[in-house]
């Protein structure tokens, strides 16, 4: 999603991933790595401490000052958000809007990325700056007409409008991503597929997303995480039915005790298979950018 | 082997979240009513499937009533819904829902001081003729003459009432009885005890109230000048914030500043009831609806240490405790598809005898004769806050004049903005507020 | 590529873009220019939102904080985060670990990373953040109600928020810098400091300008952290525009929707403004390809 700006040669460099060995002082790479560390612990804190408060028994777990230890932890407030509010439901919603806005933002967002990567003009200039722009919007300018003309449609509070406005916002960044994907595929590849009669959608389909995994995975793990977290659209855009986790956690904030531990749980249960994506995708997220946005 | 190790990692991530759920999430949805007492709720089953939205913040107060009537008038085609949610998000709801032909709720949880002004602009329904037809069936004549008229406008009910809040004072009984002191009855008393507590206890900021810049300070002024015995408007439609008991009022409210916690202006109730129960305070006013919270063991290790007593006056010789009665009701939004009729029978029996009874200790019921004494530790301190709170209407404007003046009143407390001059920029903005209705 | 494959690959993007996006655009644009509150049709006012939007000092304290926060997180960001990928990049058996930790802070929601990082420094929840400041340092900070501190504190939650994704950008980045261009730079005696300066970094000038881009447009549009961050953010004046609209436009029962378009097209005039660089860029290529 970057302008043709990178100067130096743009050579299939390495998706190597082992990194460059330099004979550096080894007590440099230690304190390094060590600060690494201690940044890396920083970072995961404020998770690390709400996992703390929520398995902590309610009288204890705001206590200030903080206790540390001489309590028996907890699952209470896990069991009483499970079964005293509707978070499976909550959850369900999460889980569906982010699914079906990645699925179809990606089936929109393919064809689209690969159409801008292989037109040339200005029409494909002026479409990816557009896109720009749409990136940076702010969401209220398009939100708040959303709720007006969800609500006058009668889907106010489904997760269609959800995934649908999702799908919209995301589009965006969805095609700028691909689309620097695909320029990085030589174009003769086209040409050779064509003159053997494959029709444009076939070629899409047969040859282009086998080859595009790794950016298609990348695409597809951004728009989901961005749908899963998504706050504003949700708050704004539904009420009751379609309601997701991070809407309930915050209508939770001015809650008394026991509630506010359990919108901590909430945020705990929302949050662990995500950790559980990064962890797995961080590798070929890395890769996968490496090979497609780092050029233009 | 690195790519094993962070699919380790990720998977390990899972595991944890499967085992957290599989522990914790059997009984899903299992409880969403507990504790809610079985009431009659005999209203005419529609034939269609129908779900009925119940709007409602959640407090310990309010969820018995809200429990009561979910648990007992959903079966079979009926299902009634109730999300949690905060008092903050309620009002935005309401207002959301309230707009346009149709909303998402069919019954909503409102107060007085909201009543006036949804009630004129036509968005929820009068609820006389339903009160007369079934007055009888209910027992409706047992709910309290001045908590009907304070969901009432221009003479007719809009809220079925179904509980009062006012001031209560909660305060650290063992730290009092330490150091020799008695509740305090005027804020000047509050300060005395303050300044004792700071010298002789460990508490460096002993008095807390829910300041919030954004909400309850402005409710916070207004039963500071209840105390000297006026209001924000005055019966005639006039805004009173140039008036001596405006400047006692906010002078009173200055003084106490010193006592209370620099961040005060941050803190909703929760946030007064955490001080309390981490015993960062020694003394709390806000509304009983949030008192029952510090009896519970379950919440806090001084539990027992707690005790209530009607609030302060703002000056010795006031005529009135500085306290707000706000009575809670339910309310039929005037865009509900549904049959209305349905629907306050719903209200009717949520309202009853059963349900109110069921309700004490953490609420005090709109039912005459439910609260007694001895029905909790701040009963006591309740009746005696209501006998002694100055009766003040709410007028239609009040709303949008609170908003307005808010963000001035703000400044006056925090000594940006002098009072003099703080009460002639509140007088002009109500001025142009009331104009604006 | 034919110009009618060209639209039909397209299209659907394209609909969805304008339609989702576009159509709700002009609305916003419309009533910008009415008195309006939802669910009822409005009443022209012209330019009245606008100036009323201009000259309330409100407005100007947004615009001042938003940009303020928008320069010093993008600043840290494209710093910290460089230092941070190189220190990655030269990790072995530690870095799906170190990577995958930092991941959690991006990875979980804004306004949810936002709670748990309020709790640490709110002492009605324990505080222990400000607990272990306030030991260190023998000074208690008023974190949400002081300016300054509470600056410190959002200025801290949306680095710690963003940083990870500039980690992720610029480690992806570094890797793509061909070996043969450090090792040609290695011979001719450049230090490790002359091979950040003079061969890494310019190598990745596009990449760079993306985390730039990417953070300015995230920064300008600061909410949602700010709930719980910063509970009276107008009157300690760190209130962002968007917090601004939301106020005015949708939260507390504030109906002035013609306000808040109007505030919602004058940030989209203060962004465009932001990202004219890039902007510029890009139309000096559309018109070398037209």
């Amino acid at each position: 999603m970057i302008p043709n700006t990178a100067t130096a040669p743009t050579a299939k460099a390495s998706s190597v991933v082992s990194p460059p060995r330099k004979r550096r002082r080894p007590t440099g790479k230690r304190t390094s790595a060590v600060l690494l560390i201690l940044l890396a612990l920083v970072m995961l804190a404020p998770f690390v401490w709400t996992g703390l408060s929520v398995t902590k028994p309610t009288n204890v777990a705001f206590a200030n000052p903080p206790v540390v230890s001489g309590y028996t932890p907890t699952l209470e407030a896990f069991r009483n958000l499970w079964e005293t509010t509707y978070f499976a439901r909550y959850l369900g919603n999460t889980a569906i809007v982010a699914l079906i806005s990645t699925v179809v933002a990606l089936l929109i967002g393919i064809p689209a990325a690969y159409a801008l990567s292989r037109f040339p003009g200005w029409v494909s200039a002026v479409l990816l700056l557009l896109a720009l722009i749409f990136r940076s919007l702010p969401r209220f300018s398009v939100v708040l007409p959303m709720y007006e003309i969800s609500r006058s449609l009668g889907i106010y509070d489904t997760n269609f409008a959800l995934a649908a406005a999702l799908v919209a916002i995301n589009q965006p960044f969805t095609i700028w991503l691909l689309r620097n994907f695909f320029a990085d595929i030589p174009k003769e590849l086209d040409e050779a597929a064509m003159i053997d009669g494959c029709t444009r959608v076939s070629l899409l389909w047969r040859i282009m997303i086998p080859l595009m995994r790794p950016g298609i995975l990348t695409a597809g793990v951004f728009v989901f995480l961005f749908a899963f977290q998504e706050y504003l659209t949700a708050l704004v855009l539904t009420d009751t039915t379609s309601k997701t986790v991070p809407v309930f956690i915050t209508t939770q904030l001015g809650q008394t005790l026991p509630m506010l531990q359990q919108a901590g749980a909430a945020a705990m249960l929302l949050t662990l298979p995500v950790i559980g994506i990064a962890f797995v995708a961080q590798k070929y997220l890395v890769a996968g950018l490496s090979d497609g946005s780092v050029k233009g | 082997m690195r790519i094993h190790t962070h699919v380790r990692n990720g998977v390990a991530a899972m595991a944890i979240t499967a085992t957290l759920v599989g522990l914790t999430a059997c009984g899903a949805g299992s409880r969403t009513n507990e504790g809610a007492t079985e009431v009659e709720c005999d209203y005419t089953m529609p034939e269609a499937d129908t779900t009925v939205n119940v709007l409602a913040y959640n407090s310990s107060a309010i969820d018995p009533f809200t429990d009561t009537m979910v648990a007992s008038c959903t079966r079979d085609n009926v299902t009634l819904l109730h999300d949690p949610i905060d008092f903050s998000g309620q009002v935005t709801k309401t207002t959301a829902t309230l707009a346009g032909d149709t909303g998402t709720y069919d019954i909503i949880e409102t107060y007085g001081f909201a009543v006036p002004e949804i009630a004129s602009a036509g968005s929820i329904e009068p609820l006389d003729d339903f009160v007369t037809e079934y007055s009888e069936k209910y027992d409706l004549d047992a709910l309290d003459e001045g908590m009907r008229s304070a969901l009432s406008y221009d003479g007719q009910l809009y809220a079925l009432p179904m509980q009062a809040q006012m001031y209560i004072m909660a305060y650290r009984e063992d730290v009092f009885e330490d150091l020799g002191l008695e509740a305090p009855t005027s804020f000047e008393d509050m300060i005395d005890a303050a300044e004792v507590i700071r010298e002789q206890g460990d508490i460096e900021y002993p008095i807390a109230m829910p300041w919030s810049a954004t909400a309850d300070i402005s409710t916070n002024y207004q039963a500071a000048m209840n105390s000297e015995g006026a209001d924000f408007i005055s019966e005639d439609g006039e805004a009173q914030f140039t008036t001596e008991e405006s400047r006692t009022a906010l002078e009173g409210m200055k003084s106490l500043l010193p006592y209370m916690d620099p961040q005060v202006t941050t803190f909703d109730q929760p946030s007064v009831q955490q001080q309390m129960f981490n015993g960062s305070a020694a003394m709390a006013v806000m509304f009983s609806g949030r008192m029952n919270d510090l009896t519970l063991e379950t919440n806090s290790a001084l539990f027992e240490d707690f005790a209530f007593a009607a609030p302060p006056k703002v000056g010795a010789e006031s005529p009135y405790l500085f306290s707000r009665l706000s009575v809670d009701g339910w309310a039929i939004p005037a865009n509900t598809q549904l049959d209305k009729d349905m629907l306050f029978q719903m209200m009717a029996s949520a309202v009853g005898e059963d349900a109110s009874t069921a309700a004490v200790p953490a609420a005090y019921p709109a039912r005459e004769g439910i609260v007694t004494d001895d029905s909790s530790r701040y009963a006591v301190a309740a009746n005696n806050t209501i006998a002694e709170t100055m009766p003040a209407p709410n007028h239609p404007a009040s709303a949008a004049v609170t908003n307005a003046i808010r963000p001035v009143l703000v400044q006056v407390l925090l000594g940006q903005t002098d009072v003099d001059a703080g009460m002639q920029q509140m007088q002009d903005l109500a001025d142009a507020a009331i104009d604006g209705l | 590529m034919r110009r009618r494959e060209f639209w039909m690959l397209i299209g659907p993007s394209v609909l969805v873009m304008f339609g989702l996006l576009v159509v709700p655009l002009i609305r916003t644009v419309q009533w910008s220019f009415q008195q309006v509150s939802y669910g009822t049709p409005g009443t022209f006012v012209g330019l009245s939102n606008y100036t009323q939007a201009l000259t309330d000092p409100r407005f100007g304290r947004a615009v001042f904080f938003t940009v303020f926060l928008t320069l010093v997180v993008t600043a840290i960001m494209l710093v910290v985060g460089y230092l941070v990928a190189i220190g990655v990049n030269n990790l072995t058996r530690l870095r799906p670990y170190i990577l995958g930790a930092m991941l959690v802070a991006y990875v979980l929601p804004g306004v949810v990373g936002a709670v748990s990082f309020s709790w640490l420094f709110d002492q009605n929840f324990g505080g222990v953040l400000n607990l272990l400041i306030e030991r260190l340092t023998g000074q208690s900070f008023l974190w949400f109600t002081d300016t300054w501190p509470n600056r410190v504190m959002v200025v801290a939650h949306t680095v710690w928020h963003l940083l990870p994704f500039a980690v992720l950008m610029i480690l992806a980045g570094v890797q793509g810098v061909p070996n043969e261009l450090r090792e040609a730079a290695r011979i001719d005696g450049a230090n490790s400091w002359k091979m950040h300066v003079y061969v890494i970094i310019p190598t990745m000038r596009g990449i760079i300008g993306f985390v730039c881009l990417i953070t300015i447009m995230d920064v300008l549009r600061t909410f949602d952290s700010l709930i719980p961050l910063s509970p009276q953010a107008d009157a300690i004046g760190n209130e962002s525009i968007m917090f601004y609209v939301f106020d005015t436009a949708f939260r507390d029962g504030s109906q002035q929707l013609g306000l808040g378009s109007a505030v919602n097209v004058l940030s989209i005039i203060l962004i465009l403004i932001c990202l004219f660089p890039f902007i510029r860029d890009l139309l000096k290529e559309a018109k070398a390809k037209a």
